[in-house]
């Protein structure tokens, strides 16, 4: 992708396609700044509000606001009238598809177009690579997965369409042919993690991922699994190395030894759906007079929406190839991952060219979302472990991890890394060995949701770790004490977490907590209806991909009213309120104005990419890294908790730019200081408090002076940031006020005044290293939960009563939104646990029939609303970074509650969800 | 077709032709273009969809609107979200959602707003005694799902509300 310099807000994707994004501006919703622009201290935020949320207002009035909120008529300078389409699936993977059958659709529901896989080969679109397949079933194949879309009805009124969705409800149209089966595909990836720890702590590792690079077997059985032993061929050497370490590991571990407690379990997660309140939904035109694809959407990743979108156009015949393609990004209800590299935008995108000059909507109904929409990766895993039983120590780890992608290929390889290099979770362990292996099925397509594999594996560890105390006769917390990784300590793929270690202040922290001191006396509040038993967990979760990227826009007017722009979405993560606020530290108030979404507004910084993040070598990084204008991403999807870390990191740098070289510098010549007074460099000991910048012995500044007296010297009001990060910052200097500025950034463009965004060439750039891909998980937030459960012996329901979580996430930008994720985060571990799940395949919801109702996730009486408590531990400095925490809530809260089961009962459940009627089965 | 009539947030709309199969939440969305209330699964499981019905007794319940024709809703008076602020000020209720950061994505908002302000109008006629003032939220709010927030801060604002003026609301 390369931004154009020709015009602003477009740049040029590889197909050659003008690709740009706009504000959304509905011509029926009131002014801009009251839906999808915060006004963070807009004139309506009465005193009460005066908090910092930015999006409060528009949520509580019901403004348009989310992408199904929008239609035709809403949206300036677009044809009046909506037309809908409907996204036609088959429930079958097993026969071949033999074509529609819409007879039974009268007049008054039949739709104007179908639009079928022939069209798409037709009209010349291609699938992204990242999903692989086919957007629509050809006739004549055996659907890839339950719940492929086979067509596409557009309909020109609603009420056709309505009632067409209704009729086909009731008589799916899919003609099936012959049995086939289902359809055999490749494993999405097979990968083994081994990690041999040197003899002494401060040794080097004998074999480890990061030293060696990661491994696949490359050869698999008849039946498509890897096989994982060394087999003697000449190929895959590098694989075969690992291997006989990792057998060596196992070989230990299944020797008989009298000393050792070994433990070998098998632990199955289900599959869940992300259920967002707000179905996927969306609005396109596509005006083929002026070759103009128009969009709106609420995704997780915008730019990858954009680029899939080039893509599938990319090569199109002429009369359906936009030249141009303009996206408007909304605000979601919702996302939990489930967004994030959706192939919703493709469809959307194809109903519209398929119905040219009409503005068509494509929204799912909750039956469709469960259909088609991202699900969790359910998980089948082996864990075995050995413990030193006079230490409690444990001393070596296996793992096969097993994991369900379905049927389009999207998130599961990384799935099953971050699972995998996560299997120890937050011990210290000097031999393991894991394998992984994403596998293709006809379910339906498992990628991002929150939690991302280490909900479960955590889920498998942390009961076993709660098993091994118990066999020991250990108190569990003492027994992970004593096994903790510390700060300099390794992880499984050879690196450290180089992040704040807090583990051991949580463990700390649950021991001295009275649920976990009362644990005992508690459970003798067993009586004849009720069971108690108190259980406990602590996870750490990955925060980052280990390729980040963002983008963040700052700038102050003369009147000193911040706008803000930034890459980062909203879903209910609080990302802009979140920026805001960490904007305010440099430039002394809250934005009054902060565009979340916002990939197009940096034209300016020129940028340009090439390669894989993930995958580039280093020789390549060292070539491509002189263009001062290239970046390894230009920007990331708001997933994998990076909102607080990442989300915010471009635009805080930017404030701090524009701090240091504008208000800094007008704030001198207001006191009058020269430029041989010492006081001249001591801006990082200034501060803000009540819009007044403060600097010891001075006069305070109003924020508003030192603004007007920016513009009137002509220094610098403005700056446009690049970052990214790959478990470091990228780091460059750019020429700043007579120096070489480093800054954690890759790249630069200021203003001053009211002038426009200049870029700067940085005069040193350093990259992280490209074998830095080799780490699994560096940075890290953890979490530790206690919970304390009744249940009841005749319906065999368990009932969290009291729960108490703690949490660490570095400097917490809005402690009520940190506090409102902790609960969500606990809420849906509750559902995890003890509510939700999807069958697979044929029973599940590929077949089209699952809403809520048949699916159960927590309401409000199923959580213990008056008895959560909730600890954030403050930062380990004032100056601590962010870290993510949107994940991490939720993950403890599973093993802690299947804990506390195995406290109540004594039996150990080893299956998600854990049913009253399993209860009851075990008692 | 059938023709219906209605008060929409003090406003009167109608008449009008109406699908007799048209749901109400299609035709306030679709139709009317008032989309604050929000379509969240079709099955009157999640009340995001949920509005006010005024009855002329002076009570008010909320009813879905997912899975209820349009034709139901003829003559009635009813309240959506849009309705609540007056003139741009907010009513206790949305200002204590605000301040207690209730929600996260917010599309859940509609239903539990309008179930919240239900309660509150019930109470003021039907005072309850303090000791029973969370399990009558939580009865009340139970039918309405929220994914973001875990649904504490909901229940605190509502409280809140109701701690504000306990002459008003409490026994």
């Amino acid at each position: 992708m390369r931004p154009s310099r020709r015009e602003f807000v477009t740049w040029v994707a590889a197909s050659g396609i003008l690709l740009s994004t706009a504000r959304l501006q509905p011509a029926q919703a009131g002014p801009f700044d009251e839906t999808q622009t915060f006004p963070g201290i807009a004139a309506k935020q009465s005193s009460p509000l005066e908090k910092g949320r930015i999006d409060a207002f528009a949520k509580a009035t019901g403004a348009k606001l989310y992408a199904s909120d929008f239609r035709a008529a809403d949206m300036d300078g677009w044809p009046a009238t909506t037309a809908h389409a409907l996204l036609v699936r088959t429930a079958d993977a097993s026969h071949i598809f033999a074509g529609l059958d819409l007879s039974v659709l009268d007049a008054s529901a039949r739709p104007t177009i179908v639009v079928t896989a022939d069209d798409l080969a037709r009209v010349g679109t291609r699938a992204p690579p990242f999903y692989t397949g086919d957007l629509l079933c050809p006739v004549g194949t055996t659907p890839l997965y339950l719940g492929q879309p086979v067509a596409l009805l557009l309909f020109e009124s609603f009420d056709a369409f309505d009632r067409a969705r209704f009729l086909l409800r009731q008589t799916p149209p899919i003609k099936l042919g012959a049995r086939t089966g289902p359809l055999a595909q490749p494993n999405y990836a097979a990968l083994r993690f081994t990690r041999v720890a040197g003899p002494s702590p401060r040794a080097p590792d004998v074999y480890s991922p990061v030293m060696e690079g990661w491994i696949s077997p490359g050869f698999f059985k008849a039946n498509g699994r890897p096989i994982w032993e060394p087999l003697p061929l000449s190929e895959g050497g590098q694989y075969k190395r690992g291997a006989i370490y990792g057998e060596e590991i196992r070989a230990a571990i299944a020797a008989k030894d009298p000393g050792t407690l070994v433990l070998d379990r098998r632990f199955r997660t289900q599959s869940v759906d992300p259920m967002f309140l707000e179905p996927e939904g969306g609005l396109a035109w596509y005006d083929s007079t002026g070759k103009t694809l128009r969009l709106v959407l609420g995704v997780q990743s915008p730019l990858e929406a954009s680029e899939a979108l080039a893509h599938l156009l990319g090569q199109a015949a002429p009369a359906v190839r936009p030249e141009r393609i303009e996206t408007h990004f909304a605000h979601m209800g919702g996302g939990f991952g489930g967004r994030d590299h959706t192939p919703f935008p493709l469809y959307l995108a194809l109903a519209a060219i398929f119905l040219p000059g009409r503005p068509i909507r494509l929204a799912y109904d909750r039956f469709q979302q469960f259909q088609g929409g991202i699900k969790r990766h359910a998980f089948e895993m082996r864990t075995q472990v050995a413990v030193d039983r006079a230490s409690g120590r444990m001393h070596a780890f296996a793992a096969d991890h097993v994991l369900d992608g379905g049927g389009l290929a999207n998130y599961s390889a990384s799935v099953a890394v971050v699972s995998a290099t996560s299997a120890i979770g937050i011990y210290d362990i000097p031999k393991v060995d894991v394998t992984t292996v994403a596998t293709h099925s006809r379910g339906v397509t498992a990628g991002s949701m929150r939690g991302y594999g280490v909900l479960q594996t955590a889920a498998a560890l942390e009961t076993l770790v709660d098993e091994v105390a118990e066999s020991l006769g250990m108190d569990a917390i003492t027994l992970r004490r004593r096994n903790l990784l510390k700060t300099g300590g390794l992880t499984l793929t050879g690196n450290p977490w180089t992040v704040s270690v807090r583990t051991p202040e949580i463990l700390d922290k649950l021991e001295g907590h009275a649920l976990w001191r009362e644990r005992v006396q508690a459970r003798k509040a067993t009586s004849a209806d009720t069971l108690v038993g108190t259980g406990v967990a602590v996870c750490a979760k990955d925060y980052g991909t280990g390729a980040d990227a963002a983008l963040g826009r700052v700038e102050v007017d003369p009147n000193g009213r911040i706008r803000i722009f930034c890459d980062a979405v909203e879903m209910g993560n609080g990302i802009g309120t979140a920026v805001a606020n960490r904007v305010a530290q440099f430039l002394g108030r809250m934005a009054d104005e902060v565009s979340v979404a916002r990939i197009d507004a940096f034209d300016a910084l020129g940028l340009v990419t090439s390669g894989d993040p993930y995958a580039i070598t280093q020789e390549e990084q060292d070539a491509v890294s002189r263009d001062p204008r290239w970046v390894p991403s230009i920007s990331s999807a708001t997933s994998a908790s990076i909102g607080a870390h990442v989300g915010t990191h471009a635009a805080a740098e930017a404030a701090r730019i524009v701090l240091r070289f504008g208000m800094w510098p007008a704030a001198l010549a207001l006191w009058g200081i020269g430029q041989d007074d010492p006081r001249h460099f001591l801006w990082e000991e200034a501060f803000w408090q009540d819009g007044m910048l403060i600097l010891s012995g001075l006069p305070p500044l109003a924020q508003e002076d030192v603004a007007a007296k920016a513009y009137a010297m002509g220094a610098l009001t403005g700056a446009m940031a690049h970052a990214f990060s790959r478990w470091a910052w990228a780091q460059a200097a750019f020429p700043l006020g007579g120096l070489d500025w480093a800054a954690d950034l890759d790249a630069l463009a200021v203003r001053r005044g009211e002038g426009p965004f200049t870029v700067l060439d940085r005069s040193f750039i350093a990259f992280p290293p490209a074998d830095y891909n080799r780490i699994g998980t560096s940075f890290t937030s953890s979490c530790g939960t206690l919970v304390r459960i009744a249940i009841d012996r005749k319906s065999g329901t368990v009932r969290v009563t009291d729960a108490y979580s703690v949490l660490e996430c570095g400097q917490v930008l809005t402690p009520e939104v940190v506090l409102g994720q902790a609960q969500g985060g606990f809420a849906m571990g509750v559902g995890y646990a003890l509510l939700e799940t999807l069958p697979p395949f044929e029973d599940g919801p590929g077949n089209g029939r699952w809403n809520l109702g048949d699916y159960v996730v927590a309401r409000g009486s199923d959580l213990p609303l008056h008895a959560l408590e909730v600890e954030v531990l403050p930062p380990v400095a004032p100056n601590e970074p962010p870290k993510g925490m949107a994940e991490v809530v939720m993950i403890p809260v599973v093993p802690a509650i299947l804990n506390a089961i195995h406290d109540a009962t004594g039996h150990r459940f080893q299956a998600l969800p854990v049913t009253p009627d399993d209860v009851r089965r075990a008692l | 077709m059938p023709v219906i009539s209605l008060s929409i947030n003090g406003r009167a709309h109608g008449p009008i032709e109406v699908r007799d199969d048209l749901t109400m939440n299609d035709f306030l969305r679709e139709v009317l273009g008032m989309t604050g209330t929000k379509f969240g699964c079709g099955a009157g499981q999640c009340l995001s969809c949920a509005v006010i019905v005024d009855s002329a007794d002076g009570t008010s319940a909320t009813m879905p609107t997912c899975i209820l024709p349009a034709t139901e809703f003829d003559k009635f008076a009813i309240r959506t979200v849009e309705g609540h602020a007056r003139d741009g000020e907010l009513t206790a209720l949305q200002k204590s959602f605000i301040s207690h950061f209730a929600f996260q994505c917010g599309y859940c908002t509609p239903g539990f707003l309008n179930e919240g302000q239900v309660l509150l109008e019930r109470l003021q006629s039907e005072p309850i005694p303090r000791t029973e003032l969370e399990r009558t939220i939580t009865e009340a709010l139970d039918g309405h799902l929220c994914r973001c927030s875990g649904y504490v801060k909901y229940h605190q604002a509502v409280r809140d509300v109701v701690l504000a003026d306990p002459n008003r609301f409490l026994i």
